[in-house]
């Protein structure tokens, strides 16, 4: 059959996401960045009030522990952990990791990234305790 | 698969809706209704092969062997992409939807045109390329392809691929740009780069190492989920990734 007579091929919509729940854990998976982005924003206004001096860095204090901010924060925090969760088990199969000839089991890769999630957590509450 | 024994008398009626497409009558696809008889062991080829022979011989599908291995009955079902011979209708309840499988142009109901996706298999150059001297079959040749299972096992998973294109309708990176090498074509070169016995990784990472190449994915991972095979396509895809950026870095210091 000749190509002309094949029924011509529409490209796909803007909502082609929404038709499938596999595709729209991918959307909630990618758009965990949008709040990720509120915090870095957050972060480096911090630093910049901390450069203009006190006034202004009591500001930000004030302006962080404002309860919409806070609860965009906390937004971020679900978002990030729950964006860590899906690349974690993604990463086995990506980067099969083979010691002494041997693969990893992905278990013990996923249980590996958490294991430095929770030292990376308990070293910062230990230095933010200190402080 | 489960090891649940079928009934073949639980007998019912199922309702069956295929999306037809007869371009000699009309330019535009319609939806036309069935009613079959089904039992626990029916599967949607069978259906689709009753359809043909009892109700409606118009009907055109593409099938061969009826054990997932040739690969030709792809079909979207409620819009997941499925082979007709590994979907049973006994996990249905309700209507059930029956499309051309996604992102292809239709030929004819539920046939394709999957020209595309043989050009993109045949881009990555998805055989042994091997520059030692001896012929393959040359008696006095030093065990050119000896290998392994070790070896064999480095890239087995991946050649289990039948080419049935179901992971090209469940990926919509390939649904915005058909240009996009795909994830079975991707697959492939990546098991060549991975057999001992191939020494083309170089020849290959032209087509792979470019935007419609591996950076196209964006690890949506659909393709792995219906893949009838188990070839875990994503995975392959993204291990390519690995692979192009090393390509990347070598020749960045090679200058």
């Amino acid at each position: 059959m000749d190509k002309s007579s094949s029924h011509r091929l529409l490209p796909l919509k803007r909502n082609w996401w929404l038709k499938h729940r596999f595709f729209k854990l991918y959307m909630l998976r990618e758009a965990t960045v949008l709040p990720l982005v509120f915090f870095i924003l957050c972060l480096l206004a911090g630093m910049v009030a901390l450069l203009q001096g006190a006034e202004s860095w009591q500001g930000w204090v004030d302006f962080m522990g404002s309860p919409i901010v806070l609860v965009l924060n906390l937004l971020a925090l679900a978002a990030s952990l729950f964006h860590a969760a899906t690349f974690f088990v993604l990463f086995p199969r990506v980067m099969p990791l083979r010691i002494a000839g041997h693969s990893l089991p992905d278990q013990a890769i996923v249980a590996g990234q958490w294991a430095g999630v929770v030292a990376v957590a308990l070293l910062f509450f230990w230095l933010l305790g200190r402080a | 698969m489960s090891t649940e024994q079928v009934n073949t008398n639980n007998t019912s009626t199922k309702h069956l809706s295929v999306k037809r497409y007869l371009p000699d009558n009309s330019a535009e696809s319609y939806w036309q209704e069935y009613e079959l008889p089904v039992d626990d062991s029916t599967s949607l080829l069978d259906a689709l092969n009753h359809i043909k022979e009892q109700l409606d011989s118009t009907l055109s599908y593409r099938w061969s062997c009826r054990m997932a291995i040739c690969g030709s009955c792809g079909v979207m079902v409620n819009g997941i992409p499925k082979l007709g011979c590994k979907t049973f209708l006994r996990d249905y309840e309700g209507d059930i939807r029956i499309e051309p499988l996604s992102h292809f142009p239709v030929q004819r109901d539920l046939v394709v045109d999957m020209a595309i996706f043989l050009e993109h298999l045949a881009a990555v150059k998805p055989y042994l390329i091997d520059d030692n001297p001896a012929k393959p079959y040359d008696p006095t040749a030093p065990e050119t392809y000896q290998q392994s299972p070790e070896q064999l096992a480095r890239y087995k998973q991946f050649a289990n691929c039948i080419n049935c294109g179901l992971c090209y309708s469940a990926c919509p990176q390939f649904g915005l740009n058909p240009e996009f090498l795909g994830p079975a074509a991707l697959t492939l070169a990546h098991r060549y780069n991975l057999d001992s016995r191939d020494h083309g990784k170089k020849q290959r990472m032209a087509e792979l190492n470019r935007h419609e190449g591996v950076w196209s994915c964006t690890f949506v991972g659909f393709c792995s989920k219906v893949c009838p095979k188990n070839v875990d396509p994503a995975a392959a895809v993204n291990q390519g990734k690995v692979e192009a950026a090393k390509h990347t870095l070598i020749a960045l210091f090679k200058g």
